[in-house]
């Protein structure tokens, strides 16, 4: 998506990738990826399970070395200068990085000490961040007794202590139920909005990335798509058609003369459908003559991009 | 030196030390069970002094066991995924194994003084001993028992193996060493191993602060310091590169489904 950067050449771009890759014996994990985030951007990476997207993150987080391909974070090189990277990122794990014997404070200290910061600072900076994240009066609370919610939140306050130029959050709402993950996405909002770092999340919960500047889908360690979430809704189709039937498949074949591939979801067909489809939809719909149990017209929404992706179809 | 993140390491450890107390009260009564009752069951046959001899013995055991758990909390730590903050610290993670190995010896240093006291309050420690010389046996005794213990965690991938490395690593360290016999009396075999194993001089170091006129001790103080600092740098020099590994940190890290290992 973006043209190669000659090497040597400072870029001025939060996190950018170049044929990033990294192969585990015969299986690639990541391959060649590329990536050009610009800062204070909201940026998603998107994908099915094992696509590589946390691969990706940790090799933007020097935690995992490159097979080939090399990416620069905040200016620096992640092979060459992993100290400096880890100084300007922070990093989210999808799981829990904290020490659950030890308190709240007492973790946060930890995290700050380790990341060079005095305690005075760490002290400042830790009322703040537990205010802004709702956890102000659990400070001398062992993080085993926090709800899973407030854990997660407390992880990403210690992903932010030191203050980093970019924010990378692997999967920071997984395992939470709906109202934990909104709260997630609010805390993260106010991150934002406070000190306008760049952010780089994974998710599996589309309807969240809808906020993002920009997402980039990756499937079987390939970018397959990015844009604005708005133009890759836009560029998959103007609605999605839903069709269920007792003999879906002679269904389907039918309608796939007419409106293009379909995707199928267990006991349902997709089409996508342009402005222009929309008469012929209903006279498709008069002539499959009740065959079909339901059939559905709306618009198409990040998941149904997310579906045509991770079934290896081009939306463009 | 990253001096804040070593010490953010090393206030963890001693926290833990702390909160643990049924782990600190077995480090005191362990020693005492050697010393009290091993110590009074073998003075029927090796005489009313071996309950001395014993002492630098078990002086030492203490720093060999505090230090090993202490060290091999690494391995928890990786389990427990607390060692993903210390992952993305920004430190070459060489210091990481730095910071684990202080941690360690002070832990086991602190648990030496404490014992120490004990045995002063039992009069089984007194006048006859060299503070100075003490001093130096505990810290480099520490030292190169938490260089043992990191050793060890750099090639543990789970704790589940614990009680192996007990039967494997900490209980023959402990039996070959001087802590219970005088090592220049054992069969050749034995001596041998006993000469091979770091601890031995530690025991030594400490018999020479302990017991009057270095009574019992079977090497020089400049050899035993010699071979605490050598053992204490190789050790820590392995252990590093060993952690300097990627596959050191695979719980931590996704390793995509149908990895060939």
């Amino acid at each position: 998506m973006n043209a190669p950067q000659a090497p040597g050449v400072t870029t001025s771009a939060a996190v950018s990738a170049v044929g990033l890759s990294k192969r585990y014996g015969e299986l690639a994990a990541v391959e060649g990826l590329d990536l050009e985030i610009a800062p204070g951007e909201f940026f998603g990476l998107l994908g099915p399970n094992g696509s590589g997207k946390t691969t990706t993150m940790h090799m933007l987080a020097t935690l995992v070395r490159p097979s080939a391909g090399t990416a620069r974070v905040a200016g620096f090189d992640i092979a060459g200068a992993p100290v400096q990277v880890r100084a300007s990122i922070g990093l989210v794990f999808q799981e829990s990085a904290l020490d659950r014997t030890l308190t709240v404070a007492q973790n946060l200290r930890f995290a700050g000490l380790l990341h060079d910061l005095p305690p005075r600072v760490i002290e400042e900076r830790g009322r703040e961040l537990l205010e802004l994240f709702d956890l102000t009066g659990r400070r001398d609370q062992p993080v085993a007794a926090l709800s899973g919610g407030m854990r997660r939140a407390l992880d990403i306050v210690r992903g932010v202590l030191h203050q980093p130029r970019c924010l990378l959050l692997d999967e920071p709402t997984i395992g939470l139920d709906l109202p934990n993950r909104r709260r997630i996405w609010r805390f993260i909002e106010r991150l934002r909005a406070r000190t306008g770092m760049t952010v780089l999340l994974t998710t599996h919960y589309l309807e969240e990335a809808d906020g993002c500047d920009r997402v980039v889908f990756i499937r079987k360690g390939r970018l397959v798509e990015s844009g604005a979430p708005r133009e890759l809704v836009a560029r998959l189709g103007r609605y999605i058609l839903e069709v269920e039937g007792a003999d879906l498949d002679g269904l389907a074949a039918a309608l796939e003369q007419k409106l293009g591939p379909a995707l199928r979801e267990g006991d349902v067909a997709h089409f996508r459908c342009r402005d222009e489809d929309l008469a012929l939809l209903a006279q498709l719909q008069a002539e499959s003559g009740g065959k079909a149990s339901a059939w559905r017209v709306r618009r198409p929404n990040l998941n149904d991009v997310f579906l045509w992706v991770a079934a290896g179809k081009r939306v463009a | 030196m990253p001096i804040r993140p070593i010490y953010a390491v090393l206030e963890r450890e001693l926290l833990r030390m702390v909160r643990q107390r049924t782990r600190l009260v077995a480090a005191m009564v362990r020693p005492l069970i050697w010393l009290l009752v091993i110590g009074g069951g073998f003075a029927a046959i090796a005489g009313a002094d071996y309950k001395s001899f014993l002492v630098p013995g078990v002086l030492g055991m203490t720093m060999l066991f505090g230090a090993m758990l202490a060290a091999l909390g690494t391995v928890y730590d990786k389990e427990s995924g607390v060692m993903r903050m210390m992952l993305v610290a920004p430190l070459p993670r060489a210091w990481m194994v730095v910071a684990k190995l202080i941690a360690a010896a002070v832990a086991a240093a602190v648990q030496a003084l404490l014992l120490l006291v004990l045995l002063a309050l039992l009069g089984y420690v007194g006048r006859g001993s060299e503070w100075g010389l003490l001093a130096a046996a505990i810290a480099a005794t520490s030292f190169a028992c938490a260089g043992i213990g990191m050793l060890t965690a750099s090639f543990c991938r789970t704790l589940e193996n614990f009680a192996g490395i007990m039967n494997f690593v900490i209980f023959p360290v402990f039996f070959l060493s001087g802590s219970l016999y005088p090592v220049r009396e054992l069969p050749p075999l034995l001596y041998w191993a006993a000469t091979l194993n770091p601890y031995t001089y530690g025991v030594d170091l400490l018999k020479h602060a302990l017991l009057r006129g270095g009574a019992g001790a079977d090497f020089s103080v400049a050899l035993d310091l010699a071979v605490l600092a050598a053992a204490t740098l190789a050790s820590a020099a392995v252990a590093s590169w060993r952690f300097s590994r990627e596959s050191a940190y695979e719980p931590m890290i996704h390793v995509p489904a149908g990895r060939a290992r």
